[in-house]
């Protein structure tokens, strides 16, 4: 039992096919923990909406089982109900009244007491941030407000599970980050499960726990975002290779010889003419740089490569100039033992870079092929 | 408890529908307009055919408790434009995942409807006395009165509903409702007694709920002639009951 609570969510191949044929989800599998944020990702039509609408308990799934908290979102549905917060995408208060009265219709209808509504709504209103707009007509509020104030709406039960489709879109960045300030302060706060739809990458990388990704309505991939993006395999350290001692010598010497110009024409005091013979000596710098690996012995490069590559953690090495590209699964845990290689060949380094792939990389690999079978998946 | 939840809901929706009134009263006064001109107009020129056998009762009086419930249920047909708007909106999605039952949030709405119907009735109501219709001065009647308005109010508006969860767009569903308010209005006793239609007119008119509650609203409000009036809510009873069902049962797939 205990075991099982852990789990906000569970889903077990859940189906929902549309007019016998659009198959919406196709055999989902999920877990999602209790008292964490967890974002779905997925393309358009991908069944993100529909998932997050069987588990609302609006549509009878065809096949399968989900529970909120071990409640059958079938069976139990009326439970289900009462431990959950849902904001739909579309707008879903009432513009033609104010705030307050929104947020009142929505206590009277989720049933809190009449003794605790008046605190529950300024709670909601203050988690939210619009205290000092309550008492005006939504019609005239913002986007960001508007957002804010459907949250507030489903705050008011405390739920244990919020369920937010695509809770920041069309919200510009500062609305945004209000928006999930917000929503962190009070999961803090009360320990409520976030689960949420989004586009948005980097709000998924930035505020979710767990993430998994959803594409022609199966769970392709799931992990924290952490796991997920090591998963590719791809982090990219770059290093700039330093030229030998003499090299360095002459990029020293360049400087200097700027900073002699520099003082010899210092009785001119013009700043202009300093920069740009400051100017002067980085781009005889550069020259150097560039000319030298002409020089270099084709034969010690390749070498390089080589010793590199056979390192069991590397992935594939490039090198152009004098940089060097090293692709590797685990940037942090490959950077000192490379560092070494480099040192043991005699080989300083100027600059070091880790790219890591961002999580549009790999939504991109696992969600990026659109089938055109796909269309209509979404459909309301 | 699950009734309670119902309830409650309901009557959220009843404050909603006042409070939603009280912002902008624009709509129940240009809506009054018009059958403040089938009375000042329509009647006035009509009472002039003295071929219209209303029992000796003025014209324009005999046709107020017809263009009352004409504007009222003006109101609800159209109620389901609402509906048709929150769907496009989030905010059904969000009451069907409310904790109250589906068939609270329909009769709820209903009910809603009626009350803003009779708020309606209520503007026009001093405009006829100011016209000199005759209504019969016992205050129970008129209350009896106000009560079948409500109800049929209510009815219609959960017909809406049941068109709104059918047609699903706006345009679809203004087709319906133009549609349906005419025949409604012109195949019933509301301008005119039943005798004069042509039998096929007659028998839609026998089974048309407007019928019935416009001859209770006459009865009670203009000929005191009350003798029909418990059959009349009885039937109108009937029309709610059925309607309310079918509204409740067909709700789910107005968000599929």
């Amino acid at each position: 039992m205990e075991s099982e609570l852990q789990f906000a969510i569970e889903i077990k191949q859940l189906t929902k096919v549309y007019d016998g044929k659009v198959n919406a989800l196709d055999g989902v599998d999920l877990t999602v923990k209790a008292a964490g944020i967890f974002a779905l990702l997925g393309p358009n039509g991908s069944g993100k909406t529909t998932l997050m609408r069987v588990l609302t308990t609006q549509f009878r799934p065809t096949a399968g089982v989900a529970r909120a908290f071990g409640y059958d979102v079938v069976k139990d549905d009326a439970m289900v109900r009462k431990i959950i917060g849902y904001v739909p995408q579309e707008m879903s208060v009432w513009t033609d009244i104010t705030g307050y009265e929104n947020l009142l219709i929505y206590a009277k209808i989720y049933g809190v007491p009449s003794s605790r509504r008046t605190k529950s709504i300024w709670d909601a209103l203050q988690s939210m941030g619009l205290e000092d707009v309550a008492g005006g007509a939504v019609k005239k509020y913002s986007g960001g407000m508007i957002r804010r104030l459907e949250i507030a709406c489903a705050l008011l039960i405390k739920p244990k599970i919020l369920f937010l489709d695509e809770p920041t879109l069309g919200l510009d960045p500062s609305a945004r980050k209000a928006v999930w300030q917000s929503l962190e302060m009070f999961k803090k706060e009360y320990g409520t499960t976030v689960f949420f739809n989004t586009h948005y990458m980097d709000e998924a990388d930035q505020y979710s726990d767990e993430v998994a990704i959803i594409n022609r309505g199966k769970i392709v991939k799931s992990g924290t975002a952490g796991e997920l993006k090591s998963s590719l395999h791809s982090e990219v350290i770059k290093f700039t290779l330093a030229n030998h001692g003499v090299d360095f010598k002459h990029t020293f010497s360049s400087v200097a010889d700027a900073k002699n110009v520099d003082a010899k024409n210092s009785h001119l005091k013009n700043a202009n003419l300093k920069n740009a013979d400051r100017n002067n000596a980085d781009r005889n710098n550069a020259d150097r740089n560039n000319a030298d690996p002409k020089n270099a012995d084709p034969k010690s490069r390749l070498r390089l490569l080589e010793t590199i590559k056979a390192l069991d953690f590397v992935d594939d090495v490039f090198i152009h100039d004098l940089n060097l590209d090293v692709v590797v699964e685990d940037g942090d845990v490959a950077l000192p033992i490379i560092i070494e290689v480099l040192r043991g060949q005699g080989i300083g380094l100027e600059r070091i870079s880790v790219t890591k792939p961002s999580l549009d990389d790999v939504f991109l690999k696992y969600a990026g092929m659109r089938h055109p079978k796909d269309k209509g998946g979404n459909a309301a | 408890m699950a009734l309670n939840d119902s309830l409650r809901e309901m009557f959220a929706m009843i404050e909603l529908e006042m409070r939603r009134l009280r912002h902008d009263r624009t709509e129940i006064y240009t809506r009054a307009v018009q059958p403040i001109l089938w009375l000042a107009v329509y009647g006035t020129v009509m009472s002039h055919v003295r071929d219209i056998p209303t029992n000796g009762i003025p014209y324009i009086d005999y046709i107020t408790p017809g263009v009352l419930l004409q504007s009222t249920i003006f109101v609800s047909v159209f109620y389901g434009l609402t509906i048709v708007w929150e769907r496009e909106t989030g905010i059904l999605k969000r009451l069907l995942v409310a904790p109250a039952s589906r068939y609270a949030t329909v009769i709820g709405r209903a009910i809603a409807s009626g009350v803003r119907a009779v708020v309606q009735a209520l503007i026009i109501f001093p405009v006829a006395i100011l016209l000199g219709v005759k209504f019969i001065p016992n205050p129970l009647y008129i209350i009896a009165a106000f009560l079948m308005l409500f109800m049929i109010s209510g009815g219609f508006a959960a017909l809406s509903i049941f068109v709104a969860s059918l047609m699903k767009t706006r345009e679809r569903f203004m087709g319906i409702g133009q549609a349906l308010i005419m025949p409604l209005f012109f195949a019933s006793n509301a301008l005119y007694p039943i005798s004069l239609m042509p039998p096929f007119l007659q028998s839609i008119a026998s089974i048309n709920p407007l019928t019935y509650a416009v001859d209770a609203v006459r009865g009670l409000m203009i000929s005191g002639d009350v003798a029909n009036v418990p059959a009349d809510f009885a039937a109108v009873i009937v029309f709610d009951i059925l309607i309310f069902a079918v509204a409740s049962i067909s709700f789910r797939k107005i968000i599929e």
